[in-house]
């Protein structure tokens, strides 16, 4: 076995971590509470079931994985793995576990562990569950000691060490002790817990959110005056979360609310705004079955038709940067230089001339209750009609988008939405929504292409960066050459917090609801 | 009729009634572009895992099909489970419902007490300043949006003079619920701070929702005062030289309050099924706000159940406000 120069370099930052991980020790010292008002529900709290970037505080909070991602641009240090290799083929990770590491109930925490979790992911084959099941067969994975666990992959995989965050560590003995009918514990574990994360469930009410409590034997110790209690709540009004943080009831609350209330928070001496490019790119899902748009000269015509600089400007008030491609503007597989497409009615016009089929008006399905969604919609439009094209703008609740989005056939022809982070790799974006292997499931658009599809295939196995790095870069020139989707912005995020709190880490993957940071200001 | 059959009656529609009112919902919920299955797999699941979800919960199986087997489930004390929260659906509601109910109590109850006198009033004094007043105030009552209301007594009570809570049941996360009633289980508890504090977190909800309510009530009161006033019966207690005081509140009010005991029972019931805007701008957790996010789910099970809760409900309630009728004015049961 060979470990790589990535693996390397990750071992550096990992020592580096984990030794000012060390120097925390027990300088902790009280620092009451925490309140996160948030506008997803907190009702399920299994870290194998949900997946989605904003119900993130239970996964991080009270789990922990063999790394973490921190920061923005996100970095991955090690977690309750110290280290690990790769073997000369890319099919074996074998993973070094730290020796302090316990679950909330004391129990040391093991490979054994690790096992059953990973094999609980694919069981259940639900929300992480999609990054693994063509990766790993289930009982394929080992334990040969209480600090050793080995992955052994169907074949070698470039993404996977990226993945690898999401496989949190479940309690074995206590999940098993709450299986019932063979269901994984999956009920069980819907309200309660079995993690060994920085902080350990107290109260759960699926109908208001959680409580958790610091947990202070917590193998990365702590410093400073971290909280001692948090409490993540569902507050789905807007209004009520924003009066409630300027109130001083809230310290925290959802990092993408409209760009007007942001401004309001600001006028507000208890708030503070932490700002970052995160990586959410607003994307004009284009389904490139159903002719016309299935014919590149048409979707080029959209492409010019749309007023990126209009939308930014009058809509979103400056408060995004435009993104021109799939992958957000923040991370590699971009080619340097690609601009993108730009308003241009002219041109739109000129690759309009050039399609032979018979145009049909075009559907954009926006998504209720997000507004610029829909605003994108009515722009678009209104800038289509100018060349020509017809719309319907339909409005549907993401339910019945992502459901129709599910087959080509009964995808929309233009679907406003964003894709975020689930990993931290350009495959996440312009892998996942162009290549044909990713269609019924992570598709934005039913794109096919044999060239980009080697390339791909060619990417998710290659262990060379600069070949991943050019693979990507090209795959994305494609996808913009063919106008597979309209790409508008990076969203920013605008995380509101009390001022008297510091110490948020924001990372795109835990949507700064990752708290073990924070801390009351002195 | 007498009292006993027109309970026996009302209670053999019962059933049926229930069983149209799920057939209309199951209908209505499987006609929606949704497959739920694509929902409870997750975004990124794999055709074979929809699949998978689908004929673990039935979606697979013709309608009358799955409708009978929800029947059958019904029957047998079954609502299915969440696709969503992973539990059982009688706990879901269980968990909300107290709140719901805690909060549309108050609110029928401030409306009565409130609308009640109120309506007398304008009754006894028609066409008076009183009357004209309490007509625009009224009219104006029905007329306002709740979540404005709601936003309205925010700024001015929680954010201005910073009287009362924003939002919540509760200072901090609730405690293990008892009864699930906030103030029954402070009393319970015999905690007078939980006390206080349940009780400054009720109150600018169950106003936002009592206050048009009190105005229907006062509407219904007034017509209903006004109507009996008139009626040859009082002619004939006046000629008799009977006191005022008695005629209008022992036998004007008696006659006049059949119309307003029936209002009552119907805004209790659209206020159960209907406190979503208040429960989700007041973050209050019940049933309204659970509706609402199952609809948007299309969690189907969650929908059906709190169908088959608010209906029986309401059809319970209405049942009830019958034998008050019938307790205030016996001729209406015969």
């Amino acid at each position: 076995m060979t470990t790589t120069r990535r693996d390397a370099l990750k071992a550096v930052a990992g020592s580096v971590a984990l030794a000012s991980l060390s120097i925390e020790g027990a300088l902790a010292q009280a620092g009451g509470k925490f309140v996160y008002a948030n506008n997803s529900p907190y009702d399920n709290l299994d870290p194998h079931t949900i997946f989605d970037t904003a119900r993130a505080a239970s996964r991080f909070n009270l789990y922990d994985g063999l790394y973490r991602w921190v920061d923005n641009p996100p970095k991955m240090i090690p977690w309750l793995a110290e280290s690990h290799t790769v073997s000369d083929d890319g099919k074996v990770y074998t993973f070094k576990l730290r020796q302090n590491a316990k679950f909330h109930d004391g129990k040391p925490l093991t490979s054994a562990d690790v096992v059953y979790s990973i094999e609980r992911i694919l069981a259940l084959k639900k929300g992480p569950a999609s990054l693994y099941l063509d990766s790993i067969k289930p009982g394929s994975t080992q334990a040969p000691d209480p600090h050793t666990v080995v992955f052994n992959l169907n074949g070698p995989s470039a993404i996977f060490l990226t993945t690898v965050p999401d496989i949190l560590v479940v309690n074995s003995a206590l999940v098993k002790a709450n299986e019932k009918d063979g269901d994984w514990g999956e009920a069980w574990l819907t309200r309660n817990e079995a993690g060994s994360g920085s902080y350990a469930l107290r109260r759960h009410d699926p109908a208001v959110g959680f409580t958790a409590r610091r947990f202070a034997e917590h193998f990365a110790g702590w410093t400073g005056q971290p909280f001692d209690d948090l409490e993540f709540r569902t507050v789905l009004e807007t209004n009520t979360r924003v009066l409630g943080l300027i109130r001083g009831d809230f310290q925290g609350a959802d990092g993408y609310l409209p760009y007007d209330q942001i401004q309001r928070l600001r006028q507000s001496s208890n708030v503070q705004i932490i700002e970052q490019e995160s990586m959410r790119v607003f994307i004009l899902a284009l389904n490139c079955t159903k002719p016309p748009m299935n014919n590149p000269n048409f979707r080029r015509a959209l492409a010019y038709a749309f007023d990126y600089d209009g939308f930014i400007k009058s809509i979103m008030k400056d408060s995004v940067s435009r993104n021109p491609g799939p992958n957000p503007n923040n991370i590699w597989g971009t080619p340097a230089g690609l601009k993108g497409y730009s308003y241009n009615l002219e041109k739109a016009r000129e690759e309009l001339k050039k399609v032979t089929e018979p145009l049909r008006p075009i559907t954009i399905n926006a998504l209720a209750g997000f507004s610029e969604s829909e605003q994108a919609a009515t722009l678009f439009q209104s800038t289509l009609r100018q060349i020509g094209v017809e719309v319907v703008v339909e409005v549907s609740p993401w339910s019945v988008v992502s459901s129709r989005m599910r087959k080509a056939d009964t995808q929309a022809d233009i679907v406003p939405l964003w894709k975020s982070t689930y990993y931290v790799d350009p495959n996440n974006w312009v892998g996942e929504l162009y290549g044909t292997r990713y269609h019924g499931t992570r598709t934005f658009s039913y794109y096919s292409n044999p060239e980009f599809d080697k390339r791909l295939d060619r990417a998710l196995v290659s262990s060379d960066q600069d070949e991943r790095r050019k693979l990507y870069e090209e795959m994305t020139q494609m996808v913009n050459d063919d106008a597979a989707g309209i790409f508008v912005y990076n969203t920013r995020w605008y995380g509101p917090y009390s001022s008297k709190v510091e110490g948020i880490r924001f990372s795109p993957v835990s949507n700064g609801q990752d708290i073990r940071w924070a801390s009351l200001k002195r | 009729m007498n009292w006993l059959s027109m309970v026996a009656n009302r209670l053999l529609w019962f059933v049926p009634t229930l069983v149209g009112l799920l057939a209309i919902v199951f209908v209505l919920s499987r006609v929606i572009p949704v497959d739920p299955a694509v929902l409870a797999a997750g975004e990124n699941a794999s055709a074979a895992q929809v699949q998978q979800v689908r004929e673990r919960f039935g979606f697979d199986k013709p309608l009358p099909i799955q409708f009978a087997n929800y029947l059958r489930d019904i029957a047998q004390g079954n609502l299915g489970t969440s696709l969503f929260t992973q539990q059982p659906i009688v706990d879901d509601l269980a968990s909300r419902l107290p709140a719901t109910l805690e909060l549309t109590i108050f609110a029928v109850l401030i409306a009565g007490l409130v609308g009640i006198p109120l309506g007398v009033l304008c009754g006894l004094h028609r066409n008076s300043w009183i009357d004209h007043v309490l007509r625009v105030v009224t009219v104006s009552g029905l007329a306002v949006a709740s979540f404005w209301l709601a936003m309205q007594f925010q700024f001015l009570f929680s954010m201005k003079l910073g009287w009362l809570p924003l939002s919540g049941r509760i200072e901090g996360f609730p405690p293990e619920p008892v009864t699930g009633l906030m103030l029954v289980d402070a009393m319970i508890e015999g905690d007078r701070e939980m006390i206080g504090s349940a009780f400054r977190h009720i109150v600018l909800p169950t106003l936002t929702l009592a206050l048009p309510a009190a105005a229907t009530v006062v509407r219904f009161t007034r017509n209903g005062v006004i109507g009996v006033i008139n009626s040859p019966s009082v002619a004939y207690q006046t000629a008799m030289g009977l006191p005022r005081r008695l005629i209008v509140w022992k036998y004007v009010l008696r006659m006049a309050l059949t119309a307003t005991v029936t209002q009552l029972g119907l805004i209790f019931g659209i206020l159960l099924a209907g406190a979503v805007v208040v429960e989700t701008v007041f973050d209050w957790p019940g049933l309204g706000a659970y509706a609402v996010r199952s609809i948007l789910q299309s969690d189907y099970n969650a929908v059906m159940g709190f169908t088959l809760c608010t209906g029986a409900l309401f059809v319970l309630i209405n049942l009830l406000v019958d034998m008050l009728q019938a307790a205030i004015d016996p001729r209406g049961a015969a």
